[in-house]
């Protein structure tokens, strides 16, 4: 890995914990991480990233074939290496599979570290969702982690 | 899609070109039997002739069944215009050919008629090449009952000669009788003139023509039968036989040519059956038709004759579009040359046609649909290397690109109508409008709104460009108003400032606007001009720049100067409404605040339900704390307005223009209860913020909402709504209560110069000053005046200051029951309320110790020091045990200069008083510290009246009221002292004179001393002593000592307070007071003197009674019997007395030598136990004493009880003594 | 050469707008917009599934006097260029290498 690589995974954990601390620092009652800030700074990074990573792409021909750019491409530019598992409803519910997700895999595989997971996915929830919402699908990204470093995200196309 | 030989094929001569493009044609035109539709005369409404047009309009297709039986689906089409031209091309497309005419006219006099039927006749030579018949319609005069007449004979009859015609036989028959059944019933009887050879209709106005459409129908299969007939003659012709069809610029190409070549014959036969192709579609025979277009196509391809070519693919392609899309609709039939106010136009002239019963597939030769526009595109090639035939060209576009539309396929649709534009045409400025115009109207229909309006734009600036001969602004503006749309340009401003997002090109936007203003203008609509441009500067006011909003408004406000811009809605005649625009961006408004009302005039509650923790209210407005936090309630205001009272709004503007700006007229806008808004005038100077208040009042109580303001500015009138502008709530509400009464208050006194040590000055209205001397009293007079036009019903006077409440109470005074009284006060009285003011102080220089006092009143730097004076006196308790002989003791030997400090060593300089009367001068020393004092007070006045009062709310005002209280006289000393009678003592007391002026002090009603200013005396006041009565309690139940002590000190003292009137008299201002001996302190050696003792001395002394104050004499060696009787004055027995004589020497230096065995002897006993006394009872004791030495004795007579007289036992172990005072002085000599 | 580039948003407000001749921006501007009107067209008829891929859309209009090019990422940002007719040096690969290299500058 270069040394960049490295830099980006450091600079990931440091704004997830720079993140964590202002919100405790802003309020102690609620017991769940408050991920939204996470969440949207990897919204705007999606949407500023996509536009160059799309650049030297054709036109998608549909939904599914966003979806396919989104596994393949796109995920191989930010975590080097292509989603595992594609699986989609054709009514607008796509499930990508990353079975050892990058920023996961650093972390102790048992369940002693589980509850922290969701930290470690909400910024590429947004980043999903910032990428599809400049392409011009609005969506809802969920992510779900049962065995470490292997994690599911949800999207869900929100249709007009 | 051009041709890259263009015009190569075509001369540039002036050939009759047809220069009247049609571009509301459609391919399905093609198939329809052409009419032409006129009104002749002017006697016949436009209106009406337009509504007859719109009846025979929908008459556009008949079905006839031909001689073979079959059934012929015949469409037509009718015209208003027919341009005489366009006729010259029905060789090369026959639908072109003008077929029937129909006229309306209107007459009521034989020469009208004969003039309506000239002009008919006219028009009938004028299209006599193609015409195949014709009808007049005319309306005689309305009394006349509904007639009809006909002429039997045609002028086109000859045309129609070899049709076989028994149709139209068997009608002329039945016109025939009608004819006869005219001429028998009118009176007047018009007659059509000899050479009118045309049938005609007759009707009245008013008939409702009911067998018109029959009438027409009988037309129209008469046109069928001649095109029919013409048809069967074409097919007949031998193809090889055919002349040459020419289009009309072709007539001189061909002059000389061989037309016997094989190449000129093949393109004979395929013009011919091109020719013959257009006729079977105009008779309805679709599938001839295609077989002939197909073979004429095949033919003129292989000579390369490309227009006929065109027309042929064209053909084709009209004729499959008959069968695919039989129910095409005529769009937009506007009609272009008569305005577009003329309502909304129909759009439903639509061909509906009966369902073909053509199977599409089952016709041969038809194109398959996506063929249409190819084989559209290859004839438009083709003519297009004709420039004479540009409009042909054009046309086909137009019809091609409608086709597309019907496809879906918008673009193609682009495609066909972006050709239009290359296509070189001499057009009139009005054909190259309507052009501009149909072109926007498709790309209107395939969703390309910026491209419509981009072309709407186009042809309003032809309506008045410089090439045109007849400029029309009113067309101009209209074009322009309907480009808005596809520039993202929403006519109501407040819709395209609430779109966060910009998404139209503000650049473009700025010009189109600009334009249309300048079509207003020029249009001599100065309304709209203005309300244009008031949109320009508030819609586009972030895109301008600086120079350009200067500009724009220094427009705005020359166009406004000839029709004001008002907040209305502008109705256009096309009834196109133009809503308001108003200018919130000139002034910007950067603050909006709705103003509390002035303390003094806020409404209160009447009835407060908490206690309130302090003396001053606030605003009981009590919302629950959930309502709080929701957003909504955030705009309304935790404070009330009244009714009837000017109510204000505090706005801050901005000027963003580089000129100062006058707006006028500004007022509040407001729903709910009725508001009266006072306009107000502002000018503001260049970008500085200005605060400006906007007054108003409400006329209804209930609630307001301020919705914002409106201004008047530029010209310009706008109402500047909250809702609509960035940064505001979208409104305020505010409750308004019932209306109150304002009073005006004044008072007899002068006002203060500065009341500002008082925290809570703001509802004060006025104030007063005075300074008094202590014990001087004044009144002062306050008026209270009902400014308002309700009554006043309740006022409620109190007072409010630090003082402690009793204090305050003595200071000032009024009768409540007085004010009462002159309730209600009716708007416009005065009512009046006296208060007694009265300098209440403590005289006692010692005494000014009153827990009363220690609060800190006087809020000047002198309380301090006077309350250190205090302190002193304070620890009076802690001395009741002092020794009892020290009251005896020497005279002024413990009088100090300091005061304050001799009454902190002990109470020798109050008991050393033993001279009574005397004045001396130098001796008493005036207290230092004592200054004047300043009392702040606010007389507080809560009113209320009217349907406030029932509604429970009041207002509340005070009058600030500072007092000077200045010392006058001081008591500096006082004692007592044991008077010649035993019901009275004597009160002596030091007086100063704090005043620099000669003071008469009236200290018994009979006695008064003058003093110097600065100077202190001594007066002695008999006073009676405190009665056993007021004493009762204390020797009821002796619980405790101490506090009982007290209490019994405060009895005497007020006993003393209460009986001793001192008052003052300044010699020199006339000035007089009383001064109060109020909280005077008494030691427990005085209190026996002040108050009358259970115990009821009688001395006697061989046998002779002493009297207070008697020296006994007598030598040495004498014995003198002392008897003493000691009655019980008291309501209860007294126990356990002990009853004593001793004798003592008193050195009067504070020493008292009681050892005395050597100098004297006593026989009988000195000291017994007395049996229990009743009330009533008297005791007696006696003994002797004999002297041994000469000098002098004093004897001391004392009672003792163990426990204070009660039988309980007391805690207090000291008992209580009595004594026989003044000791009895006995000299021996 | 171009004589006009536009860069126009999602929402086809204009973010970015040059031309050669600062007194012709108000023409082009009227050219450019309503040139949107057959991107959007062209886009719809992409989405419906015609197997148009390529970012650029080619010709949109030509004009008498000039040809108007079109190009729109995935995006859906919109780059403009218009060119004179004229020009007939100005082969297709050259305006699509224009658009290459217009969006390699703004991604």
């Amino acid at each position: 890995m270069s040394m960049s690589d490295d830099l980006f995974e450091f600079l990931h954990s440091e704004v997830i914990n720079y993140s964590i601390q202002r919100n405790e620092i802003k309020k102690k009652e609620s017991k769940d991480d408050d991920l939204s800030n996470i969440e949207f700074i990897g919204f705007s990074t999606g949407f500023k990233v996509i536009e160059r990573l799309t650049k030297e792409m054709p036109r998608f021909k549909d939904e599914l074939d966003t979806m396919k750019f989104i596994c393949t491409d796109f995920w191989s530019a930010i975590y080097k290496k292509q989603i595992d598992n594609l699986r989609t409803n054709h009514q607008g519910v796509y499930v990508l599979q990353d079975n050892a997700f990058r920023f996961l895999i650093k972390i102790s595989n048992g369940k002693q570290y589980l509850e922290y997971a969701p930290r470690y996915v909400a910024f590429t929830c947004g980043v999903i969702r910032g990428g599809l919402a400049n392409l011009g699908i609005n969506c809802l990204v969920t992510a779900e982690v049962q065995n470490m470093p292997s994690c599911k995200f949800h999207i869900q196309v929100q249709r007009m | 899609m051009r041709s890259s030989v263009s015009y190569i094929l075509s001369s540039t001569t002036t050939e009759p070109n047809m220069s009247h493009p049609d571009y509301e044609q459609l391919a399905h035109d093609h198939a329809a039997l052409l009419v032409l539709v006129r009104q002749i005369g002017s006697q016949l409404k436009n209106k009406m002739f337009n509504k007859f047009y719109d009846r025979i309009s929908r008459l556009n297709s008949v079905n006839i069944t031909d001689s073979v039986g079959q059934v012929r689906n015949i469409y037509i089409r009718y015209v208003k215009e027919h341009p005489v031209e366009n006729n010259l091309w029905g060789d090369f497309q026959t639908h072109r050919r003008l077929l029937g005419l129909v006229t309306f006219g209107k007459y009521d006099s034989q020469q009208e008629l004969n003039d309506i039927c000239r002009v008919h006749e006219q028009l009938k030579v004028k299209y006599i090449t193609t015409l195949f018949d014709s009808r007049c319609i005319l309306f005689g005069p309305s009394s006349d009952s509904p007639t009809e007449e006909t002429t039997s004979s045609d002028a086109t009859s000859s045309i129609s000669s070899s049709t076989d015609a028994h149709s139209i036989k068997t009608t002329e028959k039945d016109l025939e009788k009608k004819e006869l059944y005219f001429e028998e019933n009118d009176k007047e009887v018009f007659t059509t003139p000899s050479n009118f050879k045309t049938r005609a209709l007759f009707y009245s106005e008013t008939d409702p023509c009911a067998d018109l459409e029959a009438h027409l129908t009988d037309f129209l299969n008469s046109l069928f039968w001649v095109l029919e007939s013409k048809r069967l003659e074409r097919s007949r012709e031998k193809l090889e036989r055919v002349s040459l069809l020419l289009a009309p610029f072709e007539k001189k190409d061909f002059v000389g040519l061989d037309m016997e070549s094989r190449n000129n014959k093949r393109r004979c036969t395929g013009r011919s059956t091109k020719h013959l192709g257009d006729l079977c579609l105009q008779a309805g025979l679709i599938t001839e038709a295609l077989t002939h277009y197909h073979n004429a196509a095949e033919t003129l391809k292989s000579v390369n004759d490309w227009l006929w070519l065109g027309a042929a693919y064209e053909g084709l392609c009209t004729a499959t579009a008959l069968v695919l899309y039989p129910n095409i609709y005529r769009n937009a039939p506007l009609h272009r040359n008569s305005s577009l106010q003329e309502g909304s136009p129909k759009r439903s002239n639509s061909i509906t046609t009966p369902i073909l019963d053509i199977v599409k597939k089952e016709v041969p030769n038809t194109l398959p649909p996506e063929e249409i526009s190819k084989k559209y595109r290859e004839a438009i090639v083709h003519y297009s290397k004709y420039q004479n035939a540009g409009i042909i060209e054009t046309e086909a576009c137009f019809k091609a690109a409608r086709i597309s539309v019907e496809q879906n396929h918008p673009l193609q649709a682009a495609s066909f109508l972006q050709n239009v534009v290359f296509i070189n045409l001499t057009l009139s400025e009005q054909e190259r409008i309507q052009r501009f115009e149909t072109l926007s109207d498709l790309y209107m229909q395939i969703g390309f709104m910026r491209k419509a309006s981009f072309c709407q734009r186009l042809a309003a600036t032809r309506y008045v460009s410089a090439q045109n001969p007849t400029p029309n602004w009113s067309q101009c503006y209209n074009l322009m108003l309907q480009s808005f749309r596809g520039h993202k340009i929403s006519l109501d401003p407040t819709e395209m400032m609430s779109t966060n997002v910009q998404v139209g090109w503000s650049t473009l936007q700025i010009q189109l606007l600009q334009e249309i203003v300048v079509a207003a203008k020029r249009m001599g609509h100065s309304a709209l001009a203005t309300r244009h441009m008031t949109f320009l500067l508030q819609t586009m006011w972030p895109y301008l720049s600086i120079n350009d909003q200067k500009e724009f408004a220094i427009q705005l406000q020359s166009l406004s100067a000839q029709c004001e811009g008002s907040p209305v809605s502008l109705v256009l005649d096309n009834g196109t409404v133009i809503p308001p625009a108003n200018l919130t961006n000139i002034p910007i408004c950067a603050g909006f605040n709705l103003r509390n009302l002035q303390p003094h005039l806020r409404p209160r509650k009447i009835q407060v339900l908490k206690q309130d923790s302090g003396p001053f209210l606030f605003t009981p407005i009590n919302f629950g704390s959930l309502e709080r936090k929701s957003a909504k309630v955030q705009s309304k205001m935790d404070f009330f307005w009244i009714e009837n009272d000017l109510c204000e709004v505090t706005l801050k503007l901005v000027n963003p223009l580089p000129f100062e700006l006058k707006v006028s007229n500004m007022r509040l806008l407001t729903s709910g209860v009725v508001f009266e808004s006072i306009p107000e005038t502002v000018v503001l100077p260049s970008d500085t913020p200005t605060l400006v208040t906007l007054n108003g009042s409400p006329k209804e109580s209930g609630e307001l909402e301020v919705l914002g303001y409106s201004t008047h500015t530029l010209g310009v009138k706008s109402n500047c709504r909250l809702r609509y502008m960035k940064g505001f709530l979208p409104q305020y509400t505010i409750e308004v209560i019932p209306t109150l009464p304002t009073v005006e208050v004044k008072t007899s006194l002068p006002e203060s110069a500065t009341f500002s040590t008082f925290q809570n000055f703001e509802n004060v209205v006025t104030s007063a000053s005075l300074s008094l001397y202590n014990g001087e009293s004044t009144q002062c007079v306050i008026t209270i005046a009902n400014t308002s036009q309700v009554p006043v019903e309740m006022l409620e006077v109190s007072i409010q200051s630090v003082l402690e409440p009793s204090l305050q109470d003595q200071i000032f005074k009024w009768s409540n029951d007085d004010l009462q009284k002159q309730l209600p006060l009716l708007p416009g009285n005065s009512a009046s309320l006296t208060i007694n003011l009265y300098s209440a102080a403590n005289f006692l220089a010692s005494g000014f110790n009153g827990p009363e006092l220690s609060s800190g009143v006087f809020g000047s730097s002198h309380a301090s020091s006077i309350m250190s004076a205090s302190a002193g006196p304070s620890s009076l308790p802690s001395r009741l045990n002092s020794p009892v002989h020290s009251t005896m003791g020497n005279s002024f030997h413990g009088r100090r200069n300091d005061l304050n400090s001799s009454f902190r060593s002990s109470n020798s300089g109050q008991s050393s008083m033993t001279t009574t009367g005397c004045r001396s001068p130098g001796a008493l020393t005036l207290p230092q510290h004592v200054a004047s004092a300043v009392v702040d007070a606010q007389l507080q006045l809560r009113f209320s009246g009217g349907s406030g009062f029932q509604a429970g709310y009041c207002r509340s005002c005070s009058i600030f009221i500072t007092l000077e209280m200045i010392p006058s006289m001081q008591v500096t000393n006082w004692d007592v002292l044991p008077a010649e009678t035993y019901s009275q003592f004597y009160l002596v007391l030091d007086v100063a004179n704090l005043t620099s002026q000669e003071m008469e002090v009236y200290y018994t009603p009979s006695k008064h001393m003058l003093i110097e200013g600065h100077e202190s005396c001594r007066v002695p006041v008999p006073v009676d002593r405190c009665p056993l009565s007021k004493l009762t309690k204390f020797y009821m139940e002796q619980k405790s000592g101490l506090d009982d002590r007290l209490d019994l000190d405060k009895i005497c003292s007020e006993h003393i307070a209460n009986l001793v009137d001192l008052s003052w008299h300044l010699m020199s201002t006339d000035t007089r007071g009383k001064a109060s001996l109020k909280g005077i302190t008494l030691t427990p050696n005085m209190l026996d003197i002040v108050r009358m003792s259970p115990i009821q001395w009688e001395v006697l002394i061989n046998d002779g009674l002493i009297k207070p104050q008697e020296e006994v004499n007598c030598v040495v060696g004498e014995c003198l019997e002392i008897k003493v009787g000691v009655s019980n004055c008291f309501e209860k027995p007294l126990r356990q007395l002990t009853l004593s004589v001793q004798f003592y020497q008193d050195y009067q230096n504070g020493m008292q030598n009681y050892q005395l065995e050597t100098r004297l002897a006593f026989t009988g006993t000195t000291k017994i136990i007395l049996p229990p006394l009743e009330p009533q009872d008297k005791a007696k004791h006696a003994c002797n004493v004999v002297f041994f030495n000469s000098g002098h004795y004093k004897m001391d007579i004392q009672c003792s009880a163990p426990e204070c007289l009660a039988s309980t036992p007391s805690v207090n172990t000291t008992g209580h003594i009595w004594r026989f005072l003044p000791a009895i002085e006995v000299n021996v000599n | 050469m171009a004589v006009c580039a536009a860069i126009v948003g999602k929402d086809n407000s204009p973010k970015y707008f040059a031309c050669t001749n600062p007194d012709e921006e108000l023409n082009f501007q009227y050219k450019v917009l309503s040139s949107l009107d057959v991107v959007e067209e062209k886009l719809n008829a992409a989405n419906k599934g015609s197997d148009m891929r390529e970012l650029y859309l080619g010709i949109l209009y030509s004009l008498e006097t000039h040809k108007i090019y079109g190009y729109v990422t995935n995006t859906k940002i919109k780059f403009i260029i218009v060119a004179e007719s004229t020009n007939t040096a100005l082969r297709d690969n050259e305006i699509r290498s224009m658009f290459r290299k217009l969006h390699s500058l703004r991604a």
